[in-house]
């Protein structure tokens, strides 16, 4: 068995050229999966950690009805309790903070104009606790302590619609929780511009107490938990559960991963696209490397002639050709784990910025992830490629008729 | 008909290979006895069957018709597997371009017959050495073949034939890529295993110098055997006491 070893890895490194250039075709594969596969992961990474801080936070707490029925009138299905909640969830391990929100619509109008909007109403210090604050295009954030004017802020698309600026005025307008009409005038002090133009034409922030006065109401829609770190999502998401169980009124939690549609599509996409690129190595390994096993077996068929007229037997001839292309693919996968992070480390290092992704004006940094399971899923491929490549040569070489094996030249 | 000390026993084999539209016949209703521990030598010119005589004896090739025994055995009957282990077991080969596997040292290219057997390290630590000494190669055990002459790549091409104990050694030209030195050299030294282990050897060439201290010289022409001679007319008997003497 060791001796049967040897003799496949030395024919491994027979013919040094053509090794050298199978390892280089093999670990290209990997490598190139590596960069690609390790650039998507930071991307994907990127756009999770900036999903959850423009607002998303890494864990919602609902009230159960939230997600049964529409609501009548607004906060219908809001959390009364929540101060209460927002206690007991905040006193847990990871937890950064949590911070309640409202959202309502109505109408928003400076006397000139109109436009509807879809409004959020949120405490700005607990906000900022977690490290979400919105992108403030002009102006600035809302203020800690509203006393005097309302402040709001106000989407790119609204005051472009409506033709306002910060410092400007403007009257809000909405249903309240009894179904009464009621408005407040808001002044305001900055405009979002949040990278999406149908979020944009639509939005509106102002502070919990002035929405709750608004709307006539103590409750709030959601309350938005912020961890440490996203990893521990889950973990903590276990604890809340049974948490919240205790409360007067059923809960339920939301992660990140549930309500971030939009990285799921983006995700899902780059996740084809991946393997695809995957696929296309798969085949191109096999292919190539069917081409140069056959060419080995070819220039060895008077060696296999004497191993076969020896007595060895036919299986044996099957098995060292499988074991030799499956060393060249483990040699190969390593070769490619190696150079695609060190490749990656030297990308990691020169800073390379990519042109700024549509919907944004900011370079995107061009940084490849280290992922563990990506090096064993790109191993695996090419070592499962190379061999599946040397199953044909291996089974002709073993075919080969004897008498004629050896008369070759 | 076939008495139990013939260790090979060819009977009327005939052997055509189809070409196009004919066939070439490369042995046309050859019939052969060896006994065991004889040192047989075919000659003849070139096409006269000697390869194909030889394959068919060591069981990498068919006959057309006719029966191949060996040790008794009609080859002819045995499956597959049963005639890759019947070579393995009973037939060592000699090739006229030595055929050592690259990879391997010496002394593991002599270790591979005994691997296939599934002879214990230990056992085959020895006994490749035993072989290596017997051709007088002890110290090139760890070379490996591109670093040894042609006389020392076939003298260890013979010690992996002899390494596995046959009952028989096939050598087809063994000498055809040696000079003749090394060719005297080899014959010589197959002719001592043969006196010395008892090993039975069929050897082919067409180099008339080499059959000088040959016993017995079998003779083909056209696939068929021109003439079988005894040496001196020495008896199988008398062979043997000359090695002795
Ligand atoms: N595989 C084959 N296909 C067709 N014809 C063959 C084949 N092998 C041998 N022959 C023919 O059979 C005849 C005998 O060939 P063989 O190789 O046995 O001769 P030989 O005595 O060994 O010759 P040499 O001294 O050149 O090695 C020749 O005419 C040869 O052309
Ligand atoms: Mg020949």
């Amino acid at each position: 068995m060791g001796k049967f070893l040897l003799l496949a890895f030395r024919n491994v490194f027979r013919n040094r050229r053509r090794t050298v250039m199978t390892l280089m075709m093999v670990g290209g594969g990997v490598a190139g999966l590596l960069l690609v596969g390790g650039f998507f992961a930071f991307m994907f990474r990127g756009l999770r950690e900036s999903t959850i801080r423009n607002g998303l936070g890494h864990i919602q707490i609902f009230t159960a009805e939230h997600f049964q029925r529409d609501e009548v009138h607004v906060l219908d299905t809001g959390i009364s309790d929540w101060r209460h909640v927002a206690a007991s969830v905040r006193s847990g391990d990871h937890v950064r903070g949590v911070a309640p929100r409202i959202d309502f619509y109505g109408m928003l109008s400076n006397g000139v104009k109109s436009s509807v909007f879809m409004g959020s109403a949120v405490e700005p210090d607990s906000e900022r606790a977690m490290g979400f604050s919105p992108r403030i295009a002009s102006g600035r954030d809302l203020g800690s302590n509203s006393n005097g004017e309302v402040e709001a802020l106000i989407g790119t698309g609204v005051a472009k619609s409506m033709s306002v600026k910060v410092g400007d005025g403007l009257t809000i307008l909405a249903v309240t929780a009894d179904g009464a009409l009621n408005g407040i005038d808001v002044q305001i002090v900055g405009i979002v511009n949040t990278g999406f133009k149908d979020l944009d034409d639509r939005y509106l922030r102002i502070t919990l107490p002035s929405a709750q006065r608004l709307l006539q109401t103590d409750r709030v829609t959601n309350l938005v938990v912020g961890l440490d770190d996203t990893e521990n999502t889950d973990s903590v998401a276990a604890i809340l559960i049974p948490e919240l169980r205790g409360q007067s009124q059923p809960m339920v939690i939301r992660k990140w991963i549930d309500l971030a549609a939009y990285y799921q599509q983006v995700r899902t996409l780059f996740s084809g696209i991946f393997l695809f690129l995957g696929i296309i190595v798969f085949f191109m390994v096999l292919m190539a490397s069917v081409n140069t096993l056959l060419m080995a077996m070819f220039e060895r068929t008077r060696e296999i002639g004497t191993m076969l007229a020896m007595g060895t037997p036919r299986m044996w001839i099957v098995a060292l050709f499988m074991v030799e292309a499956t060393l060249t693919g483990l040699f190969g996968a390593a070769v490619g784990v190696l150079g695609g992070n060190l490749l990656g480390v030297a990308l990691n290092i020169s800073g390379l910025h990519l042109p700024p992704p549509p919907g944004s004006d900011v370079p995107m940094a061009f940084k490849v992830l280290h992922v563990p399971g990506l090096m064993i899923g790109a191993s695996l491929l090419v070592v499962i490629s190379l061999a599946l490549a040397s199953i044909l040569p291996a089974i002709r070489a073993s075919r080969l008729q004897i008498a004629e094996a050896l008369a070759h030249v | 008909m076939h008495p139990s000390d013939d260790l090979v026993h060819v009977d009327a084999v005939t052997r055509k290979f189809p070409l196009d539209h004919s066939a070439v016949t490369a042995l046309d209703h050859t019939s052969l006895r060896v006994a065991a521990g004889e040192f047989l030598a075919i000659a003849g010119p070139s096409g006269s069957g000697k390869s194909t005589l030889l394959n068919l004896i060591g069981c990498i090739d068919k006959p057309t018709s006719g029966r191949i025994f060996i040790d008794g055995v009609d080859t002819s009957q045995l499956s597959p597997a049963r005639t890759t282990a019947l070579r393995r077991e009973r037939i060592g080969f000699v090739f006229q371009t030595f055929n050592l596997i690259p990879v391997f040292t010496a002394a593991e290219n002599v270790e591979f017959p005994l691997l296939i057997q599934g002879v214990n390290a230990s056992d085959r630590r020895t006994r490749v050495t035993e072989a290596l000494e017997s051709v007088g190669l002890a110290g090139r055990a760890h070379h490996r073949p591109d670093l040894l002459s042609g006389g020392e790549r076939q003298r260890v091409a013979v010690a992996r034939a002899i390494v596995g104990r046959p009952a028989l050694v096939l050598a087809d030209e063994p000498t055809a890529n040696l000079d003749t030195r090394n060719a005297t050299q080899l014959i010589e030294l197959m002719r001592d295993l043969n006196c010395r282990l008892g090993l039975t050897f069929i050897f082919s060439t067409h180099d008339q110098r080499l059959l000088e201290h040959t016993p017995r010289i079998v003779r083909l022409t056209d696939g068929q055997v021109e003439s079988d001679s005894h040496s001196q007319g020495e008896s199988h008997g008398q062979v043997l006491a000359a090695c002795v003497s």
